[in-house]
């Protein structure tokens, strides 16, 4: 194996000693832990980088082969993510890899629909079957009637799968990971559609939003990291951490401050703040003035005057109407801004936690606000755009007139015309149009990478459209709920068996991307996704078989990587001190290539693990700030732009499609950060709580429910295992005569799950809250009948702006079983 | 002889069990079904404690991870009837499966509770075999088992460094729960090597033990939760 200090002692050790073998698992002797020295095992030992695939974090890993079986995960030390530490779900991943319900060959339907009955099917007769349903399709006219649902995470998976369908020529590409309102934010205010990226290392005030730091976001084993660095290693202040959540998460509690907060309020709590800054003068006077639009009124070019963001803020939103709303007391509200505006760099953060709800846009950009009005914006420790990785782009495609017409078709979720989502399709919009096969029918659907039919409130709606589709293909490893309803299963490799690329989520600003190979054999008669997109181009033929003309997914990968050589930016994974030292240098602008050739630096890459951009540049506000008026933008002209667009498609006047979209404020209002209050569809006398499916560090993973271990940790804070529960505050529980462990029924108006009450003093009385992730009907032994799906029960709701789904504002009642 | 400890920092510790399943995998520790779990029969040699004090909304949330203590005056060996348990030459609280009769005298002496016994056979689907551990063997239904800070890896590291010809050195043993704690929360190391980040920690002023005042000589040692925002570091 490669030069690895670390690699190098344990092969030693292997070679060092020897003696019985524990010849195999089964019949292995009870050894005396003392008697090593004598009874030594004997076996062959390797250990090899590759990336942790379980959730989008990026991490990297070490697997430590034994005679060919992936005994033990470890972190890489080399990797900037995790530096050598992991996550219980990358400790997990063995469970995954040796999973005995993992699907072993590719799979035919036989019987009805959803009827679960399965035959061996070939490779070969799956490429023909497919290639000839795709053919067909292309010959009618109608490429467009292929849609892929694709969860693949950042890497170049999502390419291929875009190419391929630009080749087919179908513009339905459904990214089943959709934008959170954060992001959206992020493009209204700033003209950049891509999360957020920020700095914990450097800040040293973080005031989050229910973001889920400590909850599995993102890339848990990196803000683990820095949360402990923040904690006792960073030398001088402590930074302070903030969580404003309707629940008590593990986040919460080891936050220095808990701000309970009625749910959907966020927004509001955070115009409140802004308030106070703007009325006490702390904000950034000098960023507001040179690089936001929109703050003082303004006249535009027309000469009409707009109301500017402050004149909104002062009229509407003073500490104790805030307080009224929120249930945030007044002096906290004001402490909390003083804080924010005398702590720089700090950040105002969030996720869908706090914006999936039916005024999530306006919500995502009262909390940004916060930081144009700190200019907390692409300095160290604030908020920041992270750089892209360099890839060499792949050729252009040819693509022939059945593709050319096929692509400019309308995507088959698309919310024109409707109602609903302005700013990003809903999953539902896509379900409905397949069902009544407006404005095509569909005639093939691909799941990769995603279980719609468990991880979103669109179970029935969702089976209903899939069981119309003349041939669904599930890449599953799993029969998860959505395979239950395909025709063909196509078994995707396990993520230890497979070349596969792993861009980090952001987290400083300079970009990751963990390299992972297969580190033993595929075990089973499965396939890599990105391979047999490859050979179903091929077998399709023409232009489509042109544009996809790589062997494997590995030489696309490596095809790719080589834009990354060439870009002498960055470097392959190294020691902490050859990585200052490169940092160092590369910022000086010194080169620093030490390869000869790209074939050095692929076996390199590959070796160490992957690549890092190394350092941020900040203050680049020609891209940070990507907007008409090259201003962070308070007044949101792109939004402008889009409900304009949307009026001139639909006929209607601005005010008609805020309507639609039920937005309730108008004016320049609309277009501003502002606070409207969630909808609810039932009265809180009826169903007097909030159901708050939450998530989970443990559950993060799609599969996570089918580990044992998983199963028997995820609950260990409340004392569950192998099962859900519902956190209820204990006077709450009281009252309805409800005692710890009792089982309960929680109901909504569209229907009842039953689980365990735990009773939690960190549960606010309004709320009630169930982990997602667990309750499947499907996936595998240990996750099926496991507990209860919130998913099951939530209102099937969205915020009209940007067509995201709503998630915590369904309300329940709660009553003993 | 190195006094082996471990020092956790309850400030870093987020409580996200990478260290308890980091554990599972690394000693071959079998998997619970429901209905066992439900009777209290799951095995996890760490685990993480949580305690929740106060009443909504003035609440905190202790984690405390909790391996063996490794006692320097241990009270589930002298318990023992059949010498099955005992401190070892590296001064570790040792467990011979084959020898113990599965009494339970030790699991009731342990004043932390982390003495766990076998109820039911360990059993892996064949699939899932293949992710044993070599370097550990597995127990048997009927005896008692418990963390023993990843002693096999001390073995190795010891072997190791014979073959180097040189003495072990800090990071060359380092139990599997603390190489994967994510926030660095856990440390190891020689408690007796002035040089040693255990040793510095130790003398911390928020170090404390569990149960400290009966006497056991714990060598996992824990620094409290400390100087909220407030009480800022100069």
């Amino acid at each position: 194996m490669q030069a690895m200090n670390r690699r190098e002692w344990i092969k030693l050790t292997a070679g060092a000693v020897s003696g019985l073998a524990l010849s195999s698992c089964t019949d292995r002797k009870l050894v005396p832990i003392t008697s090593f020295e004598e009874d030594w095992p004997d076996y062959a030992e390797k250990w090899i980088a590759s990336a942790c695939m379980q959730c989008e974090g990026g991490c990297g890993v070490l697997a430590r082969v034994v005679d060919g079986g992936v005994v033990k995960l470890e972190g890489n030390p080399l990797h900037p993510i995790n530096r050598g530490r992991l996550c219980p779900l990358g400790q997990a991943a063995p469970q995954l890899l040796y999973n005995p319900d993992r699907i072993k060959t590719p799979m035919k339907r036989v019987g009805g629909k959803g009827a679960n009955k399965w035959v061996k099917l070939s490779w070969d007769e799956a490429i023909q079957t497919i290639a000839d349903n795709l053919t067909d399709l292309r010959q009618k006219g109608e490429p467009q009637s292929l849609v892929v649902f694709d969860g693949a995470r950042r890497g170049l998976m999502q390419n291929l799968v875009q190419r391929f369908c630009d080749a087919y020529g179908t513009p339905n590409h459904i990214n089943t990971n959709q934008p959170d309102g954060m992001t959206l934010a992020h493009d209204l205010a700033q003209g950049l559609r891509e999360p957020f990226a920020y700095e914990f290392e450097k800040t040293e005030y973080v005031l989050s939003f229910g973001c889920g730091l400590l909850d599995g976001w993102r890339s848990p084993v990196g803000v683990a990291r820095a949360y402990g660095y923040l904690r006792q290693e960073r030398p001088g202040a402590k930074a302070k951490i903030v969580q404003v959540e309707r629940r008590f998460s593990t986040t919460a509690a080891r936050a220095d401050e808990w701000v309970p907060i009625n749910p959907g309020t966020e927004g509001a709590l955070a115009l409140g703040i802004a308030y106070v800054l703007i009325r006490e003068d702390l904000y950034d006077l000098e960023f507001v003035r040179e690089y936001t639009l929109g703050f003082d009124d303004w006249k535009d070019e027309q000469g009409v005057t707009h109301m500017g963001f402050k004149t909104l803020v002062l009229r509407d939103y003073r500490p104790d109407d805030v307080s009224g709303v929120t249930g945030v007391a007044v002096d906290t509200i004001i402490r909390l801004a003083k804080e924010f505006a005398h702590s720089k760099p700090g950040v105002a953060i969030a996720d869908a936690n706090a914006t999936s709800f039916s005024n999530g846009t306006y919500t995502a950009l009262s909390i940004h606000a916060l930081n144009a009005l700190k200019g907390n914006i692409d300095l160290p420790g604030g908020v920041l755009a992270e750089e892209p990785v360099p890839f060499k782009p792949l050729p252009e495609i040819k693509p022939d007139a059945v593709a050319e017409r096929g692509v400019t078709m309308p995507r088959i979720d698309s919310g024109q015309g409707t109602t609903l989502g302005l700013l990003a399709s809903p999953l539902e919009m896509a379900a409905a149009n397949i069902v009544s096969t407006k404005p095509y029918p569909v005639r093939v659907a691909f799941f990769y990478n995603s279980n719609p039919l468990f991880s979103t409130v669109l179970e029935s709606r969702l089976g209903q459209a899939l069981d119309s589709v003349p041939l669904v293909v599930s890449f599953s490893s799993f029969l998860d709920e959505t395979a239950q309803h395909a025709d063909l299963i196509l078994p995707d490799h396990s993520f230890l068996e497979k070349w596969q690329d792993s861009i980090a989520p952001p987290l400083s600003g300079t970009p990751v991307l963990s390299i992972a190979q297969p580190v033993i054999d595929p075990l089973y008669d499965t396939m890599h996704t990105g391979d047999f997109l490859l050979k179903l181009g091929a077998a399709i033929g023409g232009t489509v078989a042109d544009a996809l003309a790589w062997g494997d997914f590995k030489e696309l990968l490596k095809f790719s990587v080589e834009g990354i050589y060439e870009a002498e930016r960055g470097a392959v994974f190294s020691e902490l001190s050859d990585e200052a030292y490169l940092r160092e240098m590369q910022q000086r602008g010194w080169a620093t290539n030490e390869f000869s050739s790209y074939d050095e630096f692929w076996e390199q890459l590959v070796a160490k693990g992957g690549w890092s951009g190394l350092y941020h540049s900040y203050g680049r506000w020609g891209k940070v700030l990507n907007t008409p008026s090259h201003k962070f933008e308070f007044y949101s002209q792109r939004l402008k732009g889009e409900l304009e667009t949307r009026a001139r498609l639909n006929g209607k006047s601005v005010d008609g499609v805020l309507e639609d979209l039920s937005v309730e404020s108008r004016g320049d209002t609309a277009l501003l950060p502002h606070f409207e209050p969630i909808k609810t569809r039932v009265s809180d006398s009826d169903y007097p709580f909030f159901l708050n499916p939450f998530n989970s560090l443990a559950l993060a993973s799609a599969t996570a429910a089918n580990l044992p271990w998983i199963q028997e940790t995820a609950g260990d804070h409340v004392g569950v295992k192998w099962d859900s529960w519902a956190e209820i505050n204990p006077a709450t529980a009281a009252e309805l005569g409800i005692e710890d462990g009792e089982s309960i029924w929680i109901e909504s108006q569209r229907g009842r799950l039953k689980t365990k009450a735990k009773l939690h003093p960190g549960s606010m009385p309004s709320v009630v809250s169930v982990p997602s992730g667990l309750g499947h009907k499907a996936l595998g032994r240990w996750a099926k009948d496991r507990g209860s799906n919130p998913n099951s029960i939530i209102d099937v709701d969205h915020d009209g702006l940007s067509g995201l789904p709503v998630w915590f504002s369904t309300r329940v009642k709660i009553y003993k079983a | 002889m190195p006094k082996w400890a471990m020092v956790i920092d309850l400030d870093k510790c987020t409580g996200c069990e990478a260290c308890v399943v980091a554990c599972k995998a690394e000693n071959n520790i079998p998997f619970s079904d429901p209905e066992q779990a439900a009777l209290g029969r799951s095995i996890g040699w760490i685990e993480v404690m949580t305690m929740i004090e106060g009443e909504y909304p003035q609440v905190k949330t202790r984690f405390i991870p909790r391996p063996c203590m490794q006692c320097d005056n241990p009270p589930c060996t002298k318990v023992c009837p059949v010498f099955a348990t005992y401190k070892n030459e590296d001064g570790l609280v040792a467990q011979i499966y084959e020898r113990c009769i599965g009494c339970r005298y030790c699991t009731n002496a342990c004043p932390y509770t982390v003495k766990y016994f076998n109820w039911f056979e360990p059993s892996w689907p064949t699939e899932m075999q293949r992710s044993l551990n070599p370097d550990v063997s597995t127990r048997s239904k009927g005896v008692v088992e418990k963390c023993t800070f990843c002693h096999h890896r001390l073995q190795k590291a010891k072997e190791v460094a014979k073959a180097e010809k040189r003495d072990l050195r800090e990071g060359d043993y380092v139990p599997a729960c603390v190489q994967t704690c994510p926030a660095a929360a856990m440390y190891f190391g020689d408690l007796d090597d002035p040089q040693s980040k255990v040793r510095e920690l130790s003398k911390n002023s928020r170090a404390f033990k569990l149960l400290e005042d009966l006497g056991t000589e714990p060598k996992v040692i824990y620094l409290t939760e400390g100087d909220w925002y407030g009480a800022r570091k100069s």
